[in-house]
């Protein structure tokens, strides 16, 4: 026979089924937001139907008790899915950076500096079949000036990449900072609080995720829930304090003490790799092409003689012997008769005949020298072209793994509709049920009181 | 593994977005006509173009230097068979004056040697001749070879053309080597050819023996510079032969390294296309899925 508290029974699971209900709403109403994890209440059985014991009523309470709503997440993905994706963005990073310096070298062409390089060996070797003339020489002047000029765009070239990369650092920097100072919020936030409210673990992950992919910083949750933060082996969130770093000259460091944070993951390690590494090894590689031009051919013309049976000019100004600096030597700068054709006669030297081209010739022959300028310039277009190659597919393959661990974490989090669906018409049926349940008691406990009246 | 409509999008995303990359690269290919348009592409054999496009680049320079080597070289050799035909002449006047010079009137005597003087100075333009504006046999000096009393103005250094990889052949025999050298046995042709028109116009027996003599040492020595330039005439036009064909050989190279294979590459883009599409149409039925159709 039901009695009044019968009617709590039916009362909890309305109660429950409407927070199921809301939960699920929540869910579909977020099914495409990032960063979201799908929500679950969690329910457990009261007690049991009462009983009655020769009269004495053995349970009290029955029915359901819906305790908290939690959310569905597995932090171990999670953090993987966090690390992979910043080492995503480093190798992207990276693979984007020497892309663009590989743009810088249009290889194999017939405009680049290769090809360059052809013509005025080239030039020098039509000179040697006609040393008289006055536009072959003026051709090798000109042809030697497009050399220079390539060489000295491509350095500011590689350069601006750099500025490019350090601009984007201190931008970096910035974003860092904000994200701290986020995450030390957030800290005071959940302090002392015994449950942290899911969607505020939604939003501490994407802070999380956000730095990470930017530093590739270490989180740890500490057990009072608040979050601890080092980037490169340096705190920077601790508590409710937070770090903030700053990036001049093309390193990220402490604002208080000045120290450098060495990040080996996240874009910010791309980016500093590419300041400190990848621009100047080309930048160096491509002096090395300069020095090398300006050392074989300067030796070779100041051995030979010019229209005018002077020797010991020099042909590129030998104080310009990098990639930024080099150029035409005022020797020979619109005085294309100055051009050693001529090789000296040997025993002696003797200046040779007006007509002799075997000085150019020699110089032409440069263009097969095995330690030459050409070959070096080869060297560094070969391994940069494998180094692009290189960055890219390991860009490819971490776009893979960081797709599988994203997925693995989604795979527990994400909201499902049909999921979501299913468990809409459940809890209705229950709620249906339920208030019949009411109604029926209702109903009994009425009729009860009618005739007893 | 629970499944939801969120992962399949961006797999589903991400899968169309690689095909769509895939059929971009292969259809740039096609486009372009190259295999690889960035070094990276195929680092190996980016290099090996490079190398190929600068092979091709130096031979076109000594296909030039063999043509312009081959120019001054039939110049030469036009001059000097021109100079061994007026050599000849002179032989044959020396013969008969040899024969009976006394007999001669000296009528007779001075209008041979008018003619002896008239092949010097037809010789002496030959020794004269350029080529694109140069002296040929002058060496490496400026102007021209002989001045007009006959003396040498050259000098004695090699023209010399890279005609092949580390071959450098010199192009040029010079005066001294064809004509003879002043000071040195009987002097240069055009001394010994003036000293035999002296003696005959004397009517000089002895001397005109002894010029005759002179004067077949000197043919011989043009015979000798003459064959010299037909060895080089033949080598350039062997190099010239050989040089083409290696041409031919390396552009052949280069399109292999660099150039797409058009049947494999159409056949390529026609599979991903049908690929793409097929991924495109099964994520337009399957996305859009869900319980929500079949309640109702």
């Amino acid at each position: 026979m039901p009695n009044i508290s019968s009617l709590q029974t039916p009362l909890s699971a309305l109660r429950a089924h409407q927070r199921i209900l809301d939960a699920t709403a929540n869910n579909i109403a977020n099914a495409s937001t990032p960063g979201y994890r799908r929500q679950r209440v969690e329910t457990v059985a009261q007690g049991g139907a009462a009983v009655n014991g020769g009269g004495l009523v053995l349970s009290t309470r029955s029915g359901v008790d819906s305790l908290q709503v939690t959310r569905s997440a597995d932090d171990l993905l999670i953090g993987r899915a966090t690390n992979e994706e910043a080492s995503l963005a480093s190798a992207e990073s990276t693979s984007t950076a020497i892309g663009r310096v590989e743009a810088i070298f249009p290889e194999p062409s017939d405009i680049g500096l290769a090809s360059q390089l052809d013509a005025l060996w080239s030039s020098w070797s039509e000179l040697s079949t006609d040393p008289a003339s006055q536009s072959l020489r003026s051709d090798v002047l000109a042809k030697a000036s497009t050399v220079t000029a390539t060489l000295r765009r491509s350095a500011v070239d590689l350069a601006a990449i750099a500025d490019v990369a350090r601009e984007r650092l201190s931008l970096l920097a910035n974003e860092v900072n904000g994200l701290t100072a986020q995450l030390a919020e957030y800290n005071r936030g959940v302090n002392g609080l015994p449950n942290v409210p899911p969607s505020m673990l939604d939003e501490r992950d994407r802070l999380v995720n956000e730095l990470t992919k930017l530093t590739g910083a270490i989180v740890k949750v500490t057990d009072d829930n608040t979050v601890a933060v080092s980037i490169g082996g340096h705190q920077v969130v601790q508590g409710l304090h937070h770090e903030r770093v700053e990036a001049p000259g093309g390193v990220l460091r402490l604002v208080r003490n000045g120290q450098v944070m060495l990040p080996t993951s996240g874009e910010a390690a791309a980016v500093v790799s590419t300041i400190n590494d990848v621009i100047p090894r080309y930048l160096s590689s491509l002096d090395s092409v300069a020095a090398s031009l300006v050392s074989t051919v300067n030796t070779l013309h100041t051995a030979g003689y010019g229209q005018d049976g002077v020797s010991g000019r020099t042909f590129f100004d030998p104080a310009g012997t990098t990639a930024t600096t080099i150029d035409l030597s005022a020797d020979v700068i619109g005085q294309p008769g100055r051009l050693a054709a001529g090789a000296p006669v040997f025993p002696g030297p003797v200046a040779p005949g007006p007509l002799d081209g075997n000085q150019a010739r020699l110089m032409a022959a440069l263009a097969d020298s095995a330690t030459g300028p050409d070959s070096r310039y080869q060297q560094m277009i070969s391994s940069l072209a494998v180094e692009t190659r290189t960055a890219r597919q390991r860009a490819e393959v971490q776009t893979t793994v960081a797709d599988n661990a994203i997925r693995d974490a989604a795979s527990i989090s994400s909201v499902s509709v049909d999921e979501e669906m299913t468990q809409m018409i459940e809890s209705q049926r229950v709620y249906q049920a339920a208030s019949k349940v009411l109604a029926t008691i209702d109903e009994l406990l009425g009729f009860l009181i009618e005739r007893v009246i | 593994m629970r499944v939801t409509s969120s992962m399949m999008a961006r797999t589903n995303l991400r899968n169309m977005s690689q095909g769509l990359a895939r059929l971009q690269e292969t259809q740039g290919q096609i486009t372009s006509g190259k295999d690889f348009t960035k070094p990276s592409e195929d680092p190996g054999r980016a290099t090996s173009a490079m190398s190929t496009r600068k092979d091709l680049r130096r031979i076109d320079q000594r296909m030039r230097s063999i043509e312009d080597a081959q120019g001054w070289v039939g110049a030469a050799d036009t001059q000097l068979t021109s100079a061994l035909d007026r050599m000849l002449r002179a032989k044959e006047i020396a013969v008969n004056a040899g024969n009976g010079i006394a007999a001669l009137t000296p009528g007779a005597r001075s209008s041979l040697a008018k003619e002896l003087r008239a092949v010097r100075s037809d010789l002496l333009n030959v020794a004269n001749a350029t080529y694109a504006g140069r002296s040929l046999f002058a060496g490496t000096a400026a102007g021209v070879a002989y001045d007009g009393t006959g003396a040498f103005m050259g000098n004695d250094e090699a023209v010399i053309r890279d005609v092949a990889p580390s071959n450098a052949m010199t192009i040029n025999v010079t005066g001294s080597h064809v004509f003879g050298k002043s000071g040195v046995g009987a002097g240069t042709l055009f001394e010994v050819l003036e000293r035999m028109a002296v003696a005959v116009e004397a009517g000089d027996r002895v001397n005109a023996a002894t010029e005759q003599g002179n004067l077949d040492v000197a043919f011989e020595r043009l015979r000798v510079s003459s064959a010299e330039i037909g060895t080089k005439w033949a080598t350039l036009e062997q190099l010239s032969v050989r040089t083409q064909d290696d041409k031919v050989a390396l552009k052949e190279q280069l399109s292999q390294m660099e150039d797409v294979d058009m049947v494999e590459s159409l056949i390529k883009v026609k599979s991903q296309e049908s690929s793409y599409q097929a991924a495109l149409q099964t994520t337009a039925k399957v996305l859009p899925m869900s319980l929500l159709d079949f309640l109702r």
